[in-house]
């Protein structure tokens, strides 16, 4: 397989935006093709957007499309939308990656978008239940706080992790986000913030959640030979994974602490990588819910089951301690436009490992981790590095 | 000039609709049920018209108890989509090995703890766009024995 790299990078602004579905693919666009000068649109071969509902929020499908026409790219060698709800970004990177590393295509752009807010707030939620099953989940009103909250309560009852513990994973996300000027939240929060915040569904507080967010991203890969025509400072691909335990609550593992697709994700990325978790300065962690990140610090392998309580309360998940988990700010603070999060997540993983972070750099960053999932039993892994394997 | 809009995240339940038409025919009357693979014997939940294990597609019905117990739950008090009152409790309940998703609902329901004892107990939800009912799973407490 040939080598890949990143070679550019850009986000929009993330937050309830006054902008349309187009507008947001307008502006990630402009704001990558800025990064790279020397690449224009006409000059990439394919475009993979990952987007989970414009049906329902821009009543618009034949996505891939649009947003080629969008941005002026005419793809010679790939065109796709993907969507695996929450994961459609990172499920897209890997679709690029496979294309590149196969030799079927050079030079190629992901863009990952979603137009939540609606001008009614109750459709926003309403729509929400897309993503879990219609006939077993969603026509009870589930959407996806109770599902991360009954793994929350099993994690507590399990290993006695608290919930001032998971309110420290939202205090230091707010506290990133705080530094990342395309965040959604910018002011920070304090424990006490975080934990007087209303509850949403017990034990998961406001501030342990991410929000309904509209906003892009996207990355532009390259082959080796590309990569290093381009840049100076390509961000090599080194391993990538995904697995999957099940879709509806019924049929995931009983434990719900446990997420076993996570970690067989995040070994298969160890392994192609050739690296362990200890080599691991920096991550990017789908942190939907506080839960997440605790029960994700555990299954990547950053400390022992059940220690993940313990692991962000001793700082080992910020600036200082043993890898900093979302130096971005992660979901909860930049919010989680679905099919934009995980191209987002790449795009901070692209600014800290070429050292071009700015007040969030996470200081002799050479390789750093992106998790996306789905639900609690299906997960992305991606492993970045500043050096070609 | 405005466009025609009639889809609800209810299920299309009829049998016109669904292949698993007789689980809501039969949750209807009060009875629970779930799909057996009538090739390899295997029951599912969620009832299902295809076979995991052995790639069936022919099933029969299994009659399952309408008494269970809270296994895992959560009080949902924001959020929820409109229609659905807060406090909104969702719950794992084991009903014999199957472990099923449902609201646990009547005036007691915010009243559960792990291990309470629940019954069947379904709740009728708007008609579909051509008039016919539709029935949703759910449980209620039991009442403790005095």
């Amino acid at each position: 397989m040939r080598q890949v790299a990143l070679v550019g990078a850009g986000v929009t602004k993330f937050g309830v935006r006054k902008a349309s579905y187009r507008d947001l693919i307008w502006e990630a666009g402009k704001a990558c093709f800025d990064s790279l000068p020397a690449v224009k649109p006409r000059d990439l071969e394919g475009l993979v957007v990952g987007s989970v509902m414009p049906e329902r929020t821009a009543f618009q499908s034949h996505i891939s499309s649009l947003a080629a026409e969008a941005l002026g790219i005419r793809p010679s060698a790939l065109s796709a939308r993907t969507e695996h709800m929450c994961a459609s970004g990172t499920v897209g990177i890997r679709y690029a990656y496979a294309f590149i590393a196969a030799g079927l295509a050079d030079l190629v752009m992901v863009l990952g978008v979603e137009k939540l807010n609606q001008p009614v707030t109750d459709e926003a939620i309403l729509n929400m239940g897309a993503g879990v099953d219609r006939e077993w989940e969603a026509c009870h009103g589930l959407t996806a706080p109770p599902c991360f909250a009954l793994a929350a309560q099993r994690h507590m009852a399990q290993y006695g992790t608290t919930e001032e513990q998971l309110a420290l994973v939202g205090v230091k996300n707010h506290t990133h986000a705080a530094r990342n000027p395309t965040a959604h939240f910018q002011k920070g929060a304090t424990l006490e913030q975080v934990l007087g915040s209303r509850m949403i569904a017990s034990p998961l507080r406001l501030y342990m959640c991410s929000p309904i967010t509209d906003g892009a991203a996207a990355v532009i890969l390259a082959s080796e030979e590309r990569a290093r025509d381009l840049t100076d400072r390509p961000v090599w691909i080194r391993g990538t994974g995904q697995a999957l335990d099940g879709f509806t609550l019924s049929s995931l593992p009983e434990d719900y602490s446990r997420w076993p697709a996570m970690k067989r994700a995040a070994d298969a990325a160890y392994r192609m990588a050739g690296i362990t978790a200890k080599d691991v300065r920096l991550a990017e962690v789908h942190d939907c819910f506080a839960i997440a990140e605790v029960i994700a610090y555990e299954e990547l392998g950053f400390c022992e089951k059940g220690e993940g309580g313990p692991f962000v309360e001793k700082g080992r998940a910020d600036y200082g301690g043993d890898v900093v988990v979302n130096p971005r700010g992660g979901l909860m603070g930049c919010g989680h436009p679905l099919g934009a999060t995980g191209v987002a997540q790449a795009t901070e993983l692209f600014a800290q490992l070429r050292g071009e972070a700015g007040p969030r750099q996470v200081a002799n960053a050479r390789i750093g981790l992106t998790h996306n999932n789905s639900g609690m039993g299906e997960h992305v892994v991606m492993i970045y590095g500043r050096d070609a394997a | 000039m405005t466009y025609f809009r009639a889809t609800d995240p209810f299920p299309l339940e009829s049998a016109e609709q669904n292949k698993l038409h007789e689980f809501y025919e039969r949750l209807g009357q009060g009875r629970l049920v779930t799909t057996a693979c009538a090739r390899c014997g295997r029951t599912a939940w969620p009832p299902r018209g295809f076979c995991p294990e052995c790639a069936s597609d022919e099933f029969t019905w299994a009659e399952l108890p309408r008494d269970g117990t809270v296994h895992a739950f959560t009080i949902q008090d924001t959020g929820l989509p409109q229609g659905f009152e807060a406090p909104r409790v969702f719950a794992i309940v084991k009903v014999a090995e199957a472990r099923i998703f449902a609201p646990i609902v009547g005036p007691r329901a915010t009243t559960v703890t792990v291990g309470s004892p629940v019954r069947l107990s379904p709740v009728r939800v708007a008609d579909d766009a051509r008039g016919s009912p539709r029935y949703l799973l759910a449980f209620e407490p039991v009442e403790a024995p005095a």
